[in-house]
């Protein structure tokens, strides 16, 4: 039974309302006048140029991707971890692992910022790559943890056996049979941890300093003190590098359903 | 069998200590910063939190955020809920584009979509202009800076969230059934509201309850769409750590923020199950 009218016309209605601040923000990226109105004046690469040719912005670029990186690194390497632990260790110490994993899903940033500036710069991890990384790479573990657990789920046990019985040890089993099976999920996971570092904001003013700025960071100061449209092109610009690891993740796998797992706060 | 069986619980061994390795990483990374802002909460005693709850202008965040979350997810609730039975029950072309538009709007990151309505519901923004090239209004319309702008920004943010949750659900009700009742001699309305929707409800709880929960820790986009007398929560924390630099009191006020969330959870958990809020109880199915 299909649906009537008036559903697929209000569905069609709240889709317009959701993709316009995206497509606003893309258009208004591209104007050639000097301030930030929709519809944009003319077509321009003017401000693209701009952002692309100043130091302040391409220094908060290359430490976002620096940062992304590293935390992604950090959040495959615990998430997985956790998650082996989670599905095969059972009994309490599985629940202790589920539970420290989801952890960063529902803990609220602000809360989770001050903890991180509280004892991070007592240790001189504020205003640097590694810092963040580490802050950013523990709120991005549950992505690596639900995608590797899913598919740890599905994995027929008798493979690991298999090899077992033919002599390897666990640690060989686990370096040369598990983690090359489980290697999609980890990679998904490692992705939506990139992304999340890529686009948080409060986490990282906490951490930063006037010297060591991520995109968001500089981005969030610029909306504050004054929009010009050089905004609309960074926000364009982190767009696009968020959509073009969206289509990665999509092309990845059968996970389909989990990409939805991103938040947003 | 004994080989087996001695084999498995060596295994369990190996396996606790290979999660050990990742816990040992939340630990040091996130769990001993939380216990710190515990610690820093509690260094007057219960003096710090007396201070915030003596504090009118945190009251009023609080009853601001609950409000704020209430709207959000009641306003999540009634456009997301026609949008996913859209996307669940029409045919493959319209269900890929609103899953597409969904994507889209859903990975545009929370700063730049904040941005965006910021842009939108300015003086001069697109909204004005609409409603001022309609003939509705002579003078733009204060947007900007009201809970009702904060209001349009998270539950744009937010609704995906209960789009998902409610799909999720009306995928696995067979259509068969609303069929089923249109065969007995109901009417369209009627073969949803009592067969469809009754069936839908764990999923629009659970997306729901995850909102709600999301938006009391809201900081961005309140700040950045809404005005000066509709603080929330999250403002109030960073206020008292960055601008008065009353860790303390701040720390005690993230501790209240944070309690709120898991005994929300703690109690929703009861009827819904926790993993199913977050994802992770239906992780089997997906793949």
């Amino acid at each position: 039974m299909n649906t009537g009218w008036t559903v697929r016309i209000l569905g069609v209605v709240i889709a317009i309302l959701l993709v316009v601040p995206t497509i606003v923000i893309c258009a208004t990226a591209f104007t050639s006048g000097s301030s930030v109105t929709f519809p944009p004046d003319g077509f321009s690469f003017r401000w693209i140029d701009e952002v692309l040719g100043d130091r302040r912005w391409m220094r908060a670029f290359g430490n976002s991707f620096a940062v992304g990186l590293l935390s992604a690194l950090f959040a495959m390497l615990a998430g997985t971890a956790l998650a082996l632990g989670a599905a095969r260790a059972k009994g309490a110490m599985a629940s202790v692992f589920t539970a420290v994993s989801v952890l960063p899903m529902i803990l609220p940033l602000v809360v989770g910022a001050i903890g991180f500036y509280l004892v991070y710069a007592r240790l001189g991890l504020t205003g640097n790559v590694l810092g963040l990384a580490l802050a950013h790479g523990v709120l991005g573990l549950p992505y690596v943890f639900v995608n590797v657990l899913a598919l740890l789920r599905t994995l027929d046990p008798r493979i690991e056996e298999a090899a077992r019985v033919h002599g390897a040890g666990q640690f060989v089993t686990l370096l040369t049979v598990t983690l090359p099976m489980i290697a999609p999920a980890t990679i998904v996971g490692g992705l939506l941890a990139f992304i999340s570092s890529w686009d948080e904001v409060v986490v990282a003013v906490f951490l930063s300093d006037a010297r060591f700025q991520t995109l968001p960071v500089l981005m969030y100061g610029q909306i504050r003190s004054g929009v010009e449209p050089s905004v609309s092109a960074v926000a364009l610009i982190v767009t696009v590098v968020t959509f073009a690891i969206a289509l990665i993740v999509f092309a990845i796998g059968p996970i389909r359903a989990r990409l939805a797992q991103r938040s947003s706060r | 069998m004994g080989g087996i069986l001695t084999h498995q619980r060596g295994g369990r061994r190996w396996w606790i200590s290979v999660g050990l390795l990742g816990l040992l990483f939340v630990v040091l990374a996130l769990i001993l910063p939380l216990a710190i802002v515990v610690q820093r909460s509690f260094d007057a005693g219960f003096g710090n939190f007396a201070d915030a709850l003596a504090s009118a202008s945190f009251i009023r965040s609080i009853g601001n955020t609950a409000t704020l979350a209430v709207t959000v997810t009641l306003s999540s609730a009634v456009i997301g809920y026609p949008y996913a039975y859209a996307m669940a029950r029409s045919g493959p072309a319209l269900s890929k584009i609103l899953m597409t538009a969904l994507m889209l709007s859903f990975w545009t990151s929370l700063l730049v979509r904040s941005y965006a309505w910021q842009v939108l519901l300015n003086d001069t923004g697109l909204i004005n202009q609409l409603l001022r090239a309609s003939g509705i209004i002579d003078e733009p319309l204060q947007l900007i800076r009201t809970p009702m702008a904060t209001l349009i920004g998270m539950t744009h943010i937010l609704v995906p969230f209960t789009i998902l949750a409610i799909y999720a659900q009306l995928r696995g009700i067979s259509p068969d059934l609303a069929i089923a009742a249109r065969g007995l001699g109901a009417t369209r309305a009627r073969a949803f509201w009592s067969v469809t929707f009754p069936l839908s409800i764990p999923g629009l709880a659970a997306g729901s309850l995850l909102v709600f929960v999301l938006t009391l820790g809201f900081y961005i986009t309140p700040q950045l769409l809404g005005g000066a007398g509709n603080q929330v929560i999250g403002q109030s924390i960073v206020e008292q750590t960055n601008a008065l630099l009353n860790t303390g009191v701040g720390s005690a006020m993230a501790v209240l923020l944070l309690l709120a969330v898991i005994v929300i959870l703690a109690i929703a958990s009861r009827f819904l199950g926790l993993g199913r809020v977050l994802g992770i109880a239906t992780e089997g199915k997906s793949s």
